[in-house]
């Protein structure tokens, strides 16, 4: 065994742990105020997007205890999913702060219609492949998106990002290794993982795909990097990765040779239109009875 | 599938005491279930995971449990008896604190 950690290859890129144990020195430093309402309106959307997507890859994920595959990874699958539950409930908490309503309201009282989450989220748990590769797609992703926010100027999320990014490597130093055992262990593992990321692809771009405020949110230097630079540095960091694994990539370059033309990896696929996020499938519709099906037993109740 | 064994320190210079054991295909999920088993509730600063197979085992009887008297090598005798003497001579010293 080795006795470093081991995450997946490029996760140690990103600023040092140390640089983030100051967060939030922005000059917004005081929260909510200070904020014009179209820069309020814009972060409010990103915190829901960010909040959504944790809450419902905690809930799909937690559909797992009790059946994984092993009695080990059951509680450590089942440990993670509940790490994306709390995550979910620091962003929602912090939304709360902006637009001041109650955070049981926002996480549970809106209708299937209102939730953000991108379309990578909406599926149901699927096999033990799926999952998995749902959630390396997804974990990679949100690192690019948390790297992106670590410097926000928003200091109480700064701060927020700073403790989720430490919970997350290691998240996905655990679903690297299971790409990898996957990926080489044998004809069916393979295949199934395989398909998965096939299948997945195109909706977890959705994961990176831009706010409509996002404008507003780098003019304040809430957002420090377009979701198109995420999203480049995204791939070109899972490209050789799924090149070594020989999983599908379904991406090829565009714009390299042109003189002053960086070049970029462009999907294969009809590119996502912002409906990623907006419309929701029948898995989500079902999921969405199960998680609110208490709050909605007796709204505005002290739990 | 194998059977790892896992250590833990509570504090930064606290003894690593066994916590248990656990199973796994190899050491790098080893390691990730033993923070999920023995380090989640940040009840551990430092965890050991050690294939159990990589354990020296020493339970022989013989080495371990000899048949001969052995009292002698054990200093109960020692520190009883010398409670008394000390005792005794505070006694011939009169008390004297």
């Amino acid at each position: 065994m080795s006795a470093q950690a081991h995450p997946w290859p490029g996760a140690e890129g990103g600023a040092p742990m140390s640089a983030l144990a100051t967060p939030g020195t922005g000059p917004t430093g005081t929260g909510a105020t200070g904020l014009d309402d179209d820069t309020r309106d814009a972060l409010a959307e990103l915190l829901l997007f960010m909040a959504d997507d944790e809450l419902m890859l905690g809930y799909w994920d937690s559909e797992w205890t009790g059946i994984a595959p092993l009695l080990e990874e059951d509680v450590a699958f089942s440990s993670l999913a509940q790490d994306e539950i709390g995550h979910a409930q620091a962003l929602y908490e912090l939304l709360a702060d902006l637009t001041g309503e109650p955070v049981d309201r926002i996480a549970y009282g809106r209708e299937a219609g209102g939730y953000r989450q991108a379309a990578l989220l909406d599926h149901a748990r699927g096999d033990w492949a799926f999952s998995i590769a749902r959630r390396f797609l997804y974990d990679t992703a949100d690192a690019v998106r948390l790297d992106a926010l670590a410097g926000s100027s928003y200091a109480p999320l700064a701060g927020l990002v700073a403790k989720m990014r430490r919970e997350e490597r290691y998240h996905l130093a655990h679903m690297h290794a299971w790409m990898v055992r996957l990926a080489r262990g044998g004809e069916e593992p393979r295949r199934r993982l395989a398909t998965a990321c096939e299948r997945l692809w195109p909706d977890a771009l959705a994961v990176l795909a831009p706010p409509a405020g996002e404008r507003r949110l780098l003019d304040a230097s809430i957002l420090t990097q377009p979701f198109a630079t995420c999203r480049q540095r995204w791939l070109e960091e899972l490209a050789p990765l799924f090149e070594e694994l020989r999983l599908p990539f379904p991406f090829r370059l565009a714009g390299a040779g042109l003189p002053g033309q960086p070049r970029r990896l462009e999907p294969t696929f009809p590119e996502p239109g912002p409906e990623g996020r907006t419309e929701h499938n029948d898995d989500f519709r079902w999921l969405w009875g199960e998680l609110t099906s208490v709050y909605r037993s007796e709204p505005g109740a002290t739990w | 599938m194998e059977v790892y064994e896992v250590f833990r320190q509570e504090k930064e210079g606290g003894p690593m005491v066994h916590g248990g054991s656990l199973l796994a295909p190899d050491g790098e999920l080893a390691a990730h279930y033993a923070r999920e088993f023995y380090g989640r509730r940040q009840e551990s600063v430092r965890l050991w995971v050690v294939r159990r197979s990589a354990i020296h085992d020493v339970a022989d009887p013989d080495l371990l449990q000899p048949p001969m008297d052995r009292s002698f090598k054990k200093p109960v005798g020692y520190s009883t008896g010398i409670k008394q003497k000390l005792a005794e001579a505070r006694e011939r010293a009169g008390g004297a604190e």
